[in-house]
């Protein structure tokens, strides 16, 4: 059904059009005004709807997913002990982790007794939807603060575990490490078990904790914390 | 010989300090609209951006110069030239201060004193539609051709008022030169109001600023341009420096059309009330004669930038009917009451 046209009647000040004018331009004016006594205010923030990129940043929401972050536990042990579980669920199969013996004489570097010899993230590929975080039973994934993942070659962007190591000390050290994520509760606790533990005994420390990972996660980063 | 140099010097004056302005008002244009829009516009370059022009004028000049398949070769180059030139050539009948005393010769600050300024100024006004027209039809392309043929109507329409409220300028002042029109603006009116053009001529102004904002295409009378009904329209096919050109000469127009509002009805160099030849030296009161006219034309540059960002577009019906049913009559009447006025006062 046609909307009836209904035919606007103006007055006369809005046909002579002059008036009206001389009242817009008095709005542009107000707008003018206020925007240039910002512009010559120092700070680069002046003018409210605009933020001036690298010198004036938008605060990041708190639990963002930015770069991924390898987490060293409080004495200074890489958590991760290369399980594999992050590959697995990775949906954009962008993670590549070698799984290895602690070797002798290092034990003080890894929390567990196996770690990730080789851990890369392909940044080309990832989706950056945190499932590596949520699925790692050590906690020992995060996604993190820093978002300019711009880089000039498409090897720049694969990022092997010092770059990972590097994003958390980056991050720790500008006090931006968040605690971590809530852990999603399961529909059908039933189905959870069965599906957990096949992947979970890769690594043979994480089919003890498998029962309890959750406590395991929320536990430990209070503490680095 | 003596005079001829002279005159040179004041051409290649008047034209770099035209071009600096146009330059000036890219940024002053773009900056501004970004003020009446809420955001900072381009502040990178320079301070507050002012060197943005610069890199325009770079970017301009170093990009791919295409001429389409199917235009008329010549007439495609010709169209910016013929459109920025009229632009350029208005001024040399404009004054743009009084006069200048050097080692014992009077240098009046105009490069012409014609006693036909009016006229040559008329002329050159329907000129520059010629630019546009050539190059909508030279571009081969639905939206120029439509650009050109707007243009065209609209200058036709806007003449007339523009004509009408310039004669009765003439029948105020009793001429057609235009420094002599800016040397009688000189004084109070009245009694109390200053001797200009604008308190003489309310309705005129009135009539004459809206056919100046036609006639330069600027909104809300943009329609050759009208870049979201056809898509920029004569400068469509246009890019690199051939489209600079036809922004640039753009700007040149607007100088010319402010400084002629202000030759014609804000009294040119003259301060209201204050007589600066009596305090003032030959060679400073030239200075100040030049710099009063163009505070003034400055002003009325920036209601060209005001205006445009706060009126929207017309549709093409309304620009029509503004023009032929509002604006000529009205020309006609302001001319009957001016031409009565006098015959009433003389």
């Amino acid at each position: 059904m046609a909307k009836p046209v209904v035919e606007k009647r103006y007055k006369l000040s809005e046909q002579v059009y002059l008036w009206e004018l001389i009242k817009g331009m008095g709005l542009t004016w107000k707008h003018f005004i206020f925007n240039v006594k910002a512009s010559f205010r120092p700070e680069p923030h002046t003018i409210p709807t605009c933020w001036q990129y690298p010198e004036d940043r938008r605060p990041i929401a708190p639990n963002f997913r930015g770069a991924h972050m390898l987490m060293l536990d409080e004495e200074g042990r890489e958590k991760c002990v290369g399980c594999g579980m992050c590959a697995k669920i990775c949906p954009a199969n962008c993670i590549t982790v070698e799984n290895a013996k602690v070797p002798e004489g290092e034990e003080a570097k890894y929390a567990g007794k196996t770690y990730s010899k080789t851990f890369t993230i392909d940044w080309l590929r990832c989706i950056f939807c945190g499932f590596c975080e949520e699925v790692c039973p050590k906690g020992a994934m995060m996604l993190g603060p820093e978002y300019e993942l711009a880089r000039y070659t498409p090897e720049e962007c694969l990022a092997d575990k010092s770059m990972l190591l590097a994003n958390f000390h980056k991050a720790k050290q500008e006090g931006k490490l968040r605690p971590p994520r809530e852990p999603v509760p399961v529909v059908g606790a039933a189905a959870k078990p069965g599906e957990e533990k096949p992947a979970a005994s890769a690594d043979e420390k994480a089919v003890t904790s498998a029962a309890k990972p959750k406590v395991a996660v929320k536990a430990k980063p209070k503490a680095a914390e | 010989m003596n005079d001829l140099i002279i005159a040179l010097i004041k051409v290649v004056f008047i034209w770099v300090w035209v071009l600096l302005i146009a330059v000036v008002m890219t940024w002053v244009e773009r900056r501004g609209a970004a003020m009446i829009q809420d955001r900072p516009g381009p502040n990178r370059a320079g301070p507050f951006g002012l060197l943005q022009p610069l890199a325009d004028g770079i970017k301009l000049f170093t990009k791919e110069d295409i001429i389409p398949a199917k235009a008329k070769k010549l007439l495609f180059i010709l169209g910016p030239i013929l459109f920025s030139l009229p632009a350029f050539s208005a001024y040399a009948v404009v004054p743009f201060g009084d006069k200048i005393v050097l080692g014992g010769k009077e240098i009046i600050l105009q490069v012409a004193d014609v006693n036909i300024g009016f006229l040559y100024i008329v002329a050159l006004g329907s000129m520059a539609v010629y630019g546009i027209v050539v190059g909508g039809w030279a571009s081969n392309n639905k939206y120029s051709i439509l650009g050109g043929l707007r243009a065209t109507a609209q200058l036709i329409s806007y003449e007339v008022p523009w004509g009408l409220a310039l004669l009765a300028i003439v029948l105020v002042y009793g001429t057609f030169s235009l420094r002599e029109i800016a040397l009688a603006q000189q004084g109070t009116f009245l009694g109390i109001l200053p001797n200009w053009g604008v308190f003489k001529q309310p309705l005129g102004f009135i009539l004459f600023i809206v056919a100046a904002y036609a006639e330069a295409n600027r909104v809300p009378f943009d329609l050759p341009e009208a870049e979201s009904e056809i898509v920029s329209g004569y400068h469509t096919e246009y890019g690199s420096m051939r489209l600079g050109v036809y922004l640039f000469g753009e700007y040149v127009n607007l100088c010319t059309l402010s400084a002629l509002i202000v030759t014609f009805f804000f009294g040119a160099w003259h301060l209201p009330y204050i007589n600066m030849a009596s305090f003032l030296g030959p060679i400073s009161y030239g200075i100040a004669s030049f710099l009063v006219f163009f505070l003034k034309v400055s002003f009325f540059l920036w209601l060209f930038v005001w205006v445009r960002w706060t009126v929207p577009r017309f549709r093409y019906d309304q620009v029509m009917g503004l023009g032929w049913k509002a604006l000529i009559p009205l020309g006609l009447l302001n001319l009957f009451l001016t031409a009565l006025a006098i015959q009433l006062t003389a």
